[in-house]
């Protein structure tokens, strides 16, 4: 137990800090914990969750990806369009997991082949995704997904909880097992680590990249169906500043900006905690404005409880 | 001469450990005086105190007979005690003189007065005899100018006490001539220094008394001109070292035909580089830093391109393009810098042990943790890993258990050819001993080894062949009755054609 412990302690007290806002929520507006309420703190996590995922992912080898929120949005177009056009639905599917994991794999290119660094590469396909997504949209959002494929992410397993709910899920399981019983999450890990030694040790470390910044993409493309499902529409202005909303659950589950250290329990945990708070800030009522300040003020707070427990660690290993 | 410095019985404790147990000796003044002892031994502990890094949690040192009691590292440098650093820490885009000054820097009216800085800099300089402006960007110094710096630094605090910690480690042997005759111009002045390194030359060259540590505890004192090699090893590791870096069996050299041959290879630092590897065999490549021959090695292991020339493993020819290709070949390359080019940090033993070779640990598409496990325990009792635990983080290791843990992740990819670049860098003499005697049980089994080395009595003491390097060219190829130290060195510095 003590043992488990320690290697999750950063794990834990994300968990805690997730109670300790619930908890505080509840005594403060009884409401809070009402069925609805909890299910839209779930189906909002859903979004920060998967696009945090991939960012965890990307995050691990030493990157980052400021592109996601364009990409959001331009998969939703596409998946949108070609829903219209009625392609197959398990095609369709396949389609956009597809165009996803190359818009990934685009970024991966920049940073791992041709040795970009990770936040300017991905913020010019960020300007690139968004604006392919307007060229063929022609600016306007694409309305009216037929009701058939809306229902595949969105139909409902109990009154309020989602099927998306559960994609949200097997994703954080498929990948948790990519990263750590999988050589490409060895290879993810060991690149963010030490980049020199991992190609030392044979890592093909622009492969590793490449796949890597794909794979993160595909939480990123689920999370675009999803949001066709629910929206019935594919926006090509939706997602704008999504890629930091990734990028927070992903640093206040304890993933490391530096590389080689984090891992997909903490992000889910932290999208939900990210979540729990938006939607308990709302239920309270509390002004957009000043929604903007809590929710910095606890991804700061999340960051520096790090440092703490880093130095905690190096003062004991001393 | 006078008592000047004096530990007076010393205990440091760290949760779990005792780092310094009740240690008591004095240091004379104006004398260089090193500490020794094998990794661990707490050199680098005592130091810190000294300079205030952290406090001791027993006992006290007096200087000058008074009570040095330091509550930060600004206090030590304040009571005159300063530090050369290790691994020098700089501002690469300022000046020397901006990074002499930084954080004091004078001024007139509020405004930085780089003249005068620059004219102060200049007069540390020269007492320094070094060719160093202070106009100079320090990224652009070589490593022995930047510790010119540091020791202008020392000398700008008015330090009594300069401490030197692993002064040499990246000089050339240039730059180590003039180190020591700074550090004896120090000397003079009555400055005394303390000197931890783990060459042992070094030490004789240029120390007058050396204090020994080992295990946190005080061993003994000895007056350089009356001590020998022996005696020291003997009190650093507590046994006795007459196998140290000696061949305890016969070659092992097997067959005809060699494993590993490099015909005419020409790459970016060296060119026509040609030898021959046998099975069994350790032939080691001496040279000067910079003579080539890390940069050959990483052109056999695929880690670099080349330009022209074959590679030949088995009297087939390779093409390896990235290490990879390399690995799968049956090559492996330990890296000379463990830090940069080894260690994974963020990974433990066993996973630190398995990456070049995944597959070989699969049940299926699934890394088995249980192969991993059963395989770093195995190959951790091989090398001798303390403590030989799989889930043990390899950063918060020592240099020399680091080290084994390299070893340890190369012998599980089943190489035939391991290329050793300064396998015993850094480490302390006991795990040098070691990694000695599993270089000899490697080749024993078959294995063919290529140790590249810049210590001589390694080079001379393990090889069954040597070749010398010199500028990117082959000067040399000795057998081992040929060994000799004058004619290598000769080799090594004027270097005929061969």
């Amino acid at each position: 137990m003590k043992a488990i412990y320690r290697k999750y302690r950063r794990e834990w007290s994300v968990l805690i800090a997730l109670f300790v806002t619930i908890i505080l929520f509840s005594i403060l507006e009884p409401s809070y914990l009402s069925a609805t309420n909890v299910a839209t703190i779930i189906t909002q996590s859903v979004t920060y969750g998967l696009m945090g995922i991939g960012m965890t992912c990307v995050v691990i080898t030493g990157g980052i990806d400021l592109s996601v929120g364009s990409a959001l949005a331009l998969v939703a177009c596409i998946g949108a369009q070609l829903a219209k056009a009625e392609v197959p639905i398990p095609i369709w599917v396949l389609i956009c997991l597809g165009f996803g994991f190359l818009l990934g794999v685009f970024n991966g290119f920049l940073v791992g082949k041709l040795k970009l660094q990770a936040f300017i590469g991905t913020m010019g396909t960020m300007q690139i995704y968004r604006g392919i997504g307007y060229v063929i949209t022609g600016g306007y959002p694409v309305l009216n997904v037929p009701r058939s494929y809306r229902n595949v992410f969105n139909f409902k397993l109990t009154s309020t909880i989602t099927f998306s709910v559960v994609v949200f899920f097997l994703f954080a399981v498929v990948i948790t097992f990519v990263l750590k019983k999988t050589k490409i999450g060895s290879y993810a890990y060991a690149v963010g680590g030490n980049e020199d030694a991992a190609r030392l040790s044979g890592v093909r470390v622009e492969r590793t990249k490449m796949l890597i910044y794909g794979i993160g993409m595909m939480g990123t493309t689920l999370a675009a169906l999803i949001m066709i499902s629910r929206l019935g529409t594919g926006d090509p202005s939706t997602g704008q500043g999504y890629e930091l909303d990734a990028i927070a659950a992903a640093a206040i589950g304890g993933t490391s900006m530096a590389g080689g250290r984090g891992n997909i329990f903490g992000t889910v945990i932290g999208a939900v905690l990210f979540s729990a708070l938006k939607v308990g800030l709302v239920v309270m009522g509390v002004d957009t404005f000043y929604q903007y300040i809590v929710t910095g003020v606890v991804i700061v707070i999340a960051a520096y409880i790090e440092i703490i427990q880093g130095t905690m660690l190096a003062k004991k290993s001393n | 001469m006078e008592k000047y410095i004096e530990f007076e019985h010393i205990t440091k404790v760290f949760p779990g450990q005792k780092a310094l147990d009740d240690l008591s000796f004095s240091v004379l003044k104006g004398e260089i005086h090193a500490i020794l002892g094998e990794n661990g031994a707490g050199k680098s502990t005592l130091l810190n105190i000294l300079h205030g890094v952290f406090p001791a949690t027993e006992g006290e040192i007096r200087i000058d007979g008074k009570k040095a009691e330091f509550s930060s590292i600004a206090d030590s440098i304040e009571f005159g005690i300063a530090k050369v650093h290790q691994e020098i820490v700089s501002i690469p885009e300022m000046t020397v003189a901006e990074n002499l000054f930084l954080g004091k820097e004078p001024s007139r009216h509020g405004i930085i007065d780089k003249k005068k800085m620059n004219l102060e800099t200049e007069k540390l300089l020269g007492r320094l005899n070094c060719d160093i402006k202070p106009t100079d960007r320090m990224g652009e110094l070589s490593t022995g100018q930047k510790q010119m710096v540091s020791i202008a630094k020392a000398l700008e605090t008015e330090a009594k006490v300069i401490s030197f910690d692993e002064p040499t480690s990246s000089l050339s042997d240039k730059e180590v001539e003039t180190l020591f005759q700074i550090i004896r111009g120090l000397k003079e002045k009555g400055i005394t220094i303390l000197y931890i390194s783990h060459k042992m030359n070094e030490i004789f060259e240029i120390c007058d008394r050396a204090s020994i540590l080992r295990d946190g505890m005080y061993i003994t004192t000895l007056d350089m001109k009356k001590t020998d090699r022996d005696e020291i090893i003997r009190a650093m590791i507590g046994r006795d070292t007459a196998m140290f870096a000696q061949r305890t069996m016969p070659s092992q050299r097997k067959g005809e035909k060699p494993v590993l041959e490099v015909e005419n290879l020409c790459g970016d630092a060296f060119e026509n580089v040609s030898f021959q590897l046998y099975s069994g065999e350790i032939l080691g490549f001496f040279g000067l830093v910079g003579a080539g021959r890390t940069e050959v090695m990483r052109v056999v292991f695929g880690a670099d391109p080349y330009k022209s020339g074959k590679v030949l493993l088995n009297g087939k020819e390779l093409h390896c393009r990235s290490p990879r290709d390399g690995i799968n070949s049956g090559i492996a390359l330990i890296s000379e810098n463990r830090k940069e080019e080894g260690i994974l940090p963020n990974f433990n033993n066993m996973d630190n042990m398995s990456l070049p070779c995944l597959d070989k640990f699969m049940s299926g598409a699934v890394i088995s943790t249980k192969k991993k496990m059963d395989n770093a325990k195995k190959k951790g009792s091989m090398v001798g890993l303390k403590p030989n635990e799989p889930e043990f983080m390899t950063a918060s290791l020592s240099g020399g258990n680091a080290q084994k843990v390299i070893l340890a992740r190369w012998m599980s990819t089943d190489a035939s050819v391991m290329i050793f670049d300064e396998p015993t860098k850094g480490i302390d003499i006991g795990a040098k001993a070691e990694i000695y005697l599993l270089m000899e049980k490697m080749a024993a089994a078959g294995i063919a080894i290529i140790m590249v080395s810049s210590e001589l009595t390694e080079v001379i003491g393990m090889s069954d062949r040597i070749y010398v390097m010199r500028d990117g060219k082959m000067t040399m190829e000795l057998k081992r009755n040929e060994f000799s130290e004058e004619k290598i060195l000769n080799y090594t510095v004027e270097g005929d054609e061969t």
